[in-house]
């Protein structure tokens, strides 16, 4: 028994040492990629997409995962910073408790580039994001659309499915959505979050609403996997595709399933792929301390906006509405066909 | 001197504290939650306890027999994601299909339990064989088995299940989703088992003083290590239902459910001590959280107070713990 407690703690050293290896490829130097949490198509996208776009650039991506835990991001960023690696990539947990820790990367002479989930309440030298506030406010002009069609004029009853309600993301996406909203009094908008992002949870606030309410017009989800529980709701109720309005966000995969199915109408587009490819172009100005010239980029084919803002240098990417009409154009991160082309530093 | 009457009648009033505090809650919203009062409502609470409940079971079993297993939450996460690999056509989905298609039902169950089982043998192993600490050991398979949900999956959803199987989600008999129906039967099954026949009265006697158990020649290690392998076996049942009512599965399926499952199992009476504890009980726990859970939602109260309330009610029920045993002694 002894023998194989021991057999199985040396291999799981062995495999250990095996991971921590440093990679044997010739770069220009790391980049850490903090990411919240892998447990959403977005952020594994993430990974991914990032990796790819710093390789093209000449820079190794080690990506750390935080669990969605501010605490263990905390962290981690005080261990990276005393690795001195050439850049960081955040994307935070929470957007003001991790401010101080860019100020200290910062001060350690290593920058600080923000990825999809923007702080403004400290300096960084890039952020490069499609905005929270920006994807409410998209889906509030389609959600307009739907409701003028479906009921003559912009009125009726909205079921809106938050994420966790300790995640400021989802709560920025609310903002931008209901703010825009105030236009339309007739306009009636219910809103729940679902604890943890876990979808069920998503499943039972709906299956919940669709009794208590059943005159609901449509139903908006901040996320795409919350929406295939809202529709296995919804199809448990006896309900038809189209018989419930639905508009979720992020672009993932699950969501562009679902129009192509008829249950979804409108998907809100984080552009995955040119937030990570933006990053990708300006790293070696980054690294190098070099002034970002503001003005307008090709990203990906996309027009972007690169400003000086309180915060830094910020690049916006506009994000897209995804709906019957253009839901097979390969820009689209939620088709999985990432870009071949090698992305090209900004000179 | 009281009366053998009423000294029934407080014991009946005892075991069955939990049942009261329900109906007494379901009066109350009825009476002060618009839309409570309905058919659907009391459907939709009956389905909500599903997943939690099929899972509270085996969390109750190994308690009761003086355990714990952390892992439940994992395993049954996994096992939806396994389910979702092999039998969703979308995403990571492989789509395998069977002739006759409905062949997908018990082919899909039997890898679930297993997968459970497997889990829950490992576990046992580790607390049985290594004698680890049940809290340790578990600790560490609700992290890794977490971990092999996002390696398996890449992160990625399985999405599209087979027809076959997603008609056990759809498909209601009184207005009850066929998957609650399956709750219930394990409920009612395992309520059996632990009360009727001689595991259920073994496993609890281990709970309650493992040493006695075992000098009345009781094989207790082996016993331990069944409560591992149903726990976890019962939290792949619970993974098969989460994925058939999600059609597919997420990377982060079932977050969260751990510790409703513990609290509803120590709303519903038993002692975190091992040795007391009655399935039925511990299914009115479930019901009383997600009659909670609801009114919550049909108020659009924040979520926040879903947890305040949850924390409060656990508290309330182990305070409510010590209350019965000093009465309990009081009558003895």
């Amino acid at each position: 028994m002894r023998r194989i407690v021991w057999s199985t703690m040396a291999a799981l050293a062995l495999a250990i040492i095996a991971a921590a290896s440093p990679a044997m490829a010739q770069s220009k130097g790391k980049i850490y990629y903090m990411v919240p949490t892998l447990l959403d198509e977005f952020q594994t996208g993430s990974v991914d997409a990032i990796t790819k776009f710093m390789k093209d650039v000449g820079y190794e991506t080690v990506t750390l995962n935080a669990d969605n835990k501010t605490d263990v991001q905390q962290s981690q960023m005080n261990d990276v910073i005393n690795l001195k690696p050439k850049a960081i990539v955040l994307a935070a947990v929470d957007f003001g408790a991790l401010a101080p820790y860019i100020d200290k990367a910062r001060a350690a002479g290593i920058p600080v580039m923000i990825f999809d989930r923007q702080i403004t309440t400290t300096k960084s030298d890039l952020t490069s994001v499609a905005g929270t506030v920006e994807i409410g406010q998209i889906a509030a002009d389609e959600i307009e659309k739907l409701l003028k069609t479906k009921n003559g004029a912009v009125k009726g009853k909205v079921l809106q499915v938050l994420g966790d309600p300790g995640d400021p993301y989802t709560l920025d996406i609310q903002k931008g959505f209901e703010d825009k909203m105030k236009a339309f009094p007739d306009v009636k908008i219910i809103s729940l979050p679902a604890l943890q992002w876990e979808a069920s949870n998503a499943g039972t606030i709906v299956a919940d609403q669709l009794v208590a309410n059943p005159d609901i017009d449509l139903i908006f989800v901040h996320a795409a996997h919350l929406a295939v529980t809202a529709v296995a709701s919804l199809e448990a109720k006896g309900k038809k595709p189209g018989d419930v309005l639905l508009v979720s966000s992020n672009g993932a995969p699950v969501g562009l399933d679902l129009i192509r199915k008829g249950w979804e109408q409108v998907e809100v587009e984080q552009p995955l792929y040119a937030q990570a490819a933006a990053l990708a172009m300006f790293a070696d100005k980054v690294i190098a301390k070099q002034e970002l010239k503001p003005g307008s980029y090709k990203v990906l084919g996309l027009d972007s906006t690169l400003t000086t803002e309180a915060w830094g240098a910020n690049i916006k990417i506009p994000g897209a509405a995804i709906s019957k009409a253009n839901i097979d154009e390969p820009r689209f991160w939620g088709n999985m066909k990432a870009p071949t082309e090698p992305v090209k530093p900004v000179e | 001197m009281m009366s053998s009457r009423r000294r029934d009648v407080i014991e009946f009033l005892l075991n069955n504290l939990v049942w009261l505090l329900l109906v007494a809650v379901l009066v109350v919203f009825s009476l002060t939650v618009p839309n409570y009062f309905q058919i659907g409502i009391f459907a939709n609470i009956i389905e909500q306890s599903t997943y939690v409940g099929v899972i509270a079971i085996g969390l109750a079993i190994c308690i009761i027999a003086g355990n714990m297993d952390l892992s439940v939450e994992s395993v049954a996460a996994l096992t939806a994601m396994v389910v979702g690999i092999l039998f969703c056509s979308r995403g990571v989905g492989l789509g395998y299909s069977f002739s006759p298609e409905w062949l997908v039902v018990p082919i899909s169950l039997a890898i679930a339990l297993g997968v459970g089982a497997v889990i829950g043998a490992l576990n046992g192993w580790l607390v049985v064989g290594l004698k680890m600490n049940a809290f340790i050991a578990t600790l560490a398979s609700y992290i890794w088995v977490r971990g092999l949900v996002v390696a398996l999956s890449g992160g990625r959803s399985a999405q599209d299940l087979a027809p076959s199987l997603r008609v056990i989600g759809i498909q209601t008999v009184l207005n009850i989703p066929l998957t609650a129906w399956v709750a219930i039967a394990c409920f009612a099954g395992f309520s059996f088992v632990m009360a009727k026949t001689p595991f259920g009265r073994h496993v609890t006697m281990i709970g309650g003083n493992p040493v006695a158990t075992f000098r009345a020649g009781i094989k207790v290690d082996r016993l331990v290590v069944i409560t591992f392998v149903l726990a976890g076996a019962i939290a792949g049942l619970a993974g098969w239902l989460l994925a058939i009512r999600s059609s597919g599965a997420t990377a982060n399926l079932g977050t969260g459910m751990l510790f409703n499952a513990f609290a509803a199992v120590v709303i519903g009476g038993v002692s975190l001590k091992g040795g007391i504890g009655r399935l039925p009980g511990v299914y009115a726990g479930v019901l009383l959280l997600s009659s909670i859970h609801t009114a919550i939602n049909l108020m659009g109260l924040p979520a926040h107070y879903t947890q305040m309330i949850l924390g409060g009610l656990v508290l309330a029920a182990v305070l409510l713990d010590t209350v019965k045993l000093s009465i309990r002694q009081r009558l003895a």
